[in-house]
């Protein structure tokens, strides 16, 4: 408190007389401040020049790009291709060109296969549904807001999906006169399918002829794309169709009857085979057994030739001993094979005798084996 | 040495400003419209640089040349002339071809705002075409009928007529069928349909094989029938040869046919007594009749 006070009166004593000494005192002080700023200034003022010719460079240096393999670029001045026609296209490598807006780079990608995919005729069904196999069940009918279907020539539902390769021969008109591109190939192959399925049976499209539905989608696509002027050309078109779900089993039916004809038919072929080889077998028996009846026949029939040529100098010399002799010798072979030999001397009485036989025999004994 | 350098960097702002101000750029595949106070005096549609008067007076707006697609998001039932109803989405590919009516008519050229408007013409379209054909120019299996292409064309001729008339400065490059259905309802009288076709098939196919099966055992069986008939003829042939070839042997029992004929009877005497016979003799068949005249039981009949 005291000290306030002291100090506000030797304020008020010597307030007119020392105020220039304060002055100077200030002055000094002030200088210094402001040689530090500009000091300060200054080397900001150089870094910030630094920092802006680096970033001039940079600007200058950003015009330079790089083309990677299988890409063009096309640079637009002033919105304008530097170049005409097919020249405006750069190559793989480094190029350079004026930083926005004087100039723009535009690349590309041009060599690799584009692929588009159409499942506007397919099921309603994720990537990840059909890897893990487990889809929406299928219902009694389809909603065509839901499921896709395509419908054949003979009114028939299939399901049916395709990827398409293109590649791009064109690229500024693929670039610069259509806003999407690969959406106007992939309404193309949509309408190719629709347009192939119209006119297939459903059989056709399903079994009998999968190639030509194949090929027909592939080349109403190319028509397609020519005729839009994509600039594009076709390379491959994958198709699969299916019939729908719900009908899975009617259509397994048919598979399995087609299999069990095939079956069948093989059968009958078989049948075919082992009759006909046996008809074969069995004539070549008989004619054989007719041959060999032949050569037995003449055979014997010359050997009984021979016998009598040999017989007849004794028979003639007598006939009636001769065949007597013949006679005995034969029956005694005979009777030595005969198995009852039955001795009946006439009556006493001179009248015949009277013999009953019983004519059923005994069964022949079965042969062994049988 | 300040003053310059600092004058230099003002002046090139000022360049650049002004520049900005009165310079148009046209990038390849836009087209650019002027308006000047409002109403549109150019259209500039090739790429390049142009010059305009700065704003307030004359203002630049980057329309899209380029094609546009575009489809319709759902599907729309229609009648075909033979009352079928039919589902069917059409995709377009169009675009600016004349930006001087096309900018006034929608907000600033704005291309949903056109396409939106497209719809509607688009779908009136599409149903007066699809009610002047039958199903079958739809879907048919015979190539001569169908009319996909014609219904295409009839559907874009009608859509660009309308866009004409309205002069928006709209030109559809092409049109085509995006997905053809049938309503929910009717795809099930077309499953019950098909399950009976997939019967019919499976059976005619079982059916027709039994019968081609059948057709080729019964050939089978007369061709076989046919074989062996030929051999029997022809073993019938070779034992009339041997017949024929044995005859001439016989000749030689011409010489004596006494002689013949006894040993033939001899022969076949003993080929029939080879198996099980049972022969009965009386006193006069050689050689028992060497019995006679010696004392047998029979001698007596006394003792009997």
């Amino acid at each position: 408190m005291s000290d306030e006070h002291d100090h506000s009166h030797h304020d008020h004593d010597h307030g007119h007389e020392h105020p220039a000494p304060v002055a100077p005192e200030l002055a000094p002080l002030e200088d210094a401040g402001s040689e530090a700023l500009s000091q300060a200034l200054k080397s900001s003022f150089g870094i910030v020049k630094i920092a802006m010719v680096v970033l001039v460079v940079l600007f200058i240096f950003s015009g330079v790009f790089q083309v990677g393999e299988g890409q063009r670029a096309v640079i637009l001045r002033f919105g304008k291709p530097v170049g005409v026609g097919n020249e405006a296209l750069l190559g793989a490598g480094l190029h350079f060109a004026c930083p926005y807006p004087i100039e723009e780079v535009v690349k590309i990608h041009y060599a690799q296969l584009q692929t588009v995919k159409s499942t506007v005729g397919w099921y309603n069904v994720t990537p990840e549904q059909e890897v893990s196999g487990v889809e929406y069940p299928a219902g009694p009918s389809l909603n065509p807001a839901v499921d896709g279907y395509a419908i054949t020539g003979d009114g028939d539902i299939i399901h049916t999906r395709a990827t398409l390769t293109y590649r791009i021969v064109d690229p500024l008109r693929y670039e610069f006169e259509f806003t999407n591109a690969p959406v106007t190939v992939q309404n193309a192959l949509d309408n190719a399918l629709l347009y192939t399925a119209a006119r297939f049976t459903v059989d056709d499209a399903l079994t009998r002829e999968i190639t030509r539905f194949q090929d027909t989608v592939k080349k109403r696509v190319t028509e397609l794309v020519q005729k839009e002027n994509l600039g594009v050309v076709i390379e491959n078109c994958q198709v699969e169709s299916r019939p729908p779900r719900y009908l899975k089993a009617a259509f397994d039916e048919v598979l399995t009857a087609l299999s069990t004809r095939d079956k069948v038919h093989n059968e009958a072929l078989s049948y075919e085979n082992k009759v006909l080889s046996e008809a074969a077998a069995e004539a070549a028996n008989r004619t054989n057994t007719a041959q060999a009846e032949r050569v037995r026949l003449v055979e014997s029939v010359k050997a009984e030739a021979q016998r009598f040529n040999d017989l007849l100098p004794s028979y003639q010399k007598n006939p009636a001993l001769f065949a007597n002799v013949f006679l005995v010798e034969s029956l005694g072979r005979v009777l030595t094979n005969v198995e009852d030999k039955i001795y009946l001397p006439e009556r006493a009485d001179g009248k015949t005798r009277e013999l009953r036989l019983q004519l059923s025999r005994e069964p022949r004994k079965p042969p062994p084996g049988q | 040495m300040k003053n310059p350098l600092t004058l230099a960097i003002g002046f090139v702002l000022i360049v650049i400003f002004a520049a900005l101000l009165i310079c148009v750029q046209v990038r390849k595949s836009n087209v650019v419209v002027i308006t000047t106070f409002g109403n549109v005096t150019r259209t500039l549609s090739e790429p390049g640089l142009y010059l305009k008067w700065p704003w307030p007076i004359q203002q630049a707006y980057v329309l899209d040349q380029r094609i546009q697609n575009f489809s319709d998001d759902k599907l729309e039932e229609a009648m075909t002339s033979d009352s079928y109803h039919l589902l069917t989405m059409i995709y377009v590919g169009w675009k600016i071809n004349d930006a001087t009516n096309f900018f006034p008519k929608f907000a600033y050229g704005s291309i949903s705002e056109a396409e939106t408007q497209i719809k509607p013409l688009l779908r009136s379209a599409k149903s007066a075409v699809v009610g002047q054909h039958p199903l079958a120019d739809f879907v048919s299996t015979d190539e001569k009928q169908l009319k996909f292409d014609d219904i295409e064309r009839e559907i874009l001729k009608k859509v660009q007529d309308q866009l004409n008339q309205k002069n928006w400065g709209i030109e559809i490059k092409f049109l085509g069928i995006k997905k053809l259905g049938f309503p929910d309802s009717v795809t099930a009288d077309v499953f019950k349909r098909m399950t009976s076709e997939r019967q019919v098939l499976s059976s005619k196919t079982l059916s027709e094989a039994e019968s081609e099966a059948s057709k080729i055992r019964g050939l089978a069986n007369s061709q076989s029938t046919e074989i062996i008939a030929n051999a029997d003829a022809e073993a019938t042939k070779i034992k009339g040869e041997a017949q024929g070839e044995a005859a001439k042997s016989f000749a030689v029992f011409q010489q004596n046919p006494e002689l013949a004929k006894f040993l033939l009877g001899l022969n076949a005497m003993e080929l029939s007594l080879k198996d099980r016979a049972t022969l009965i003799f009386d006193q006069h068949s050689q050689p028992f009749n060497l019995f006679q005249g010696y004392s047998t039981n029979l001698i007596n009949p006394a003792t009997k």
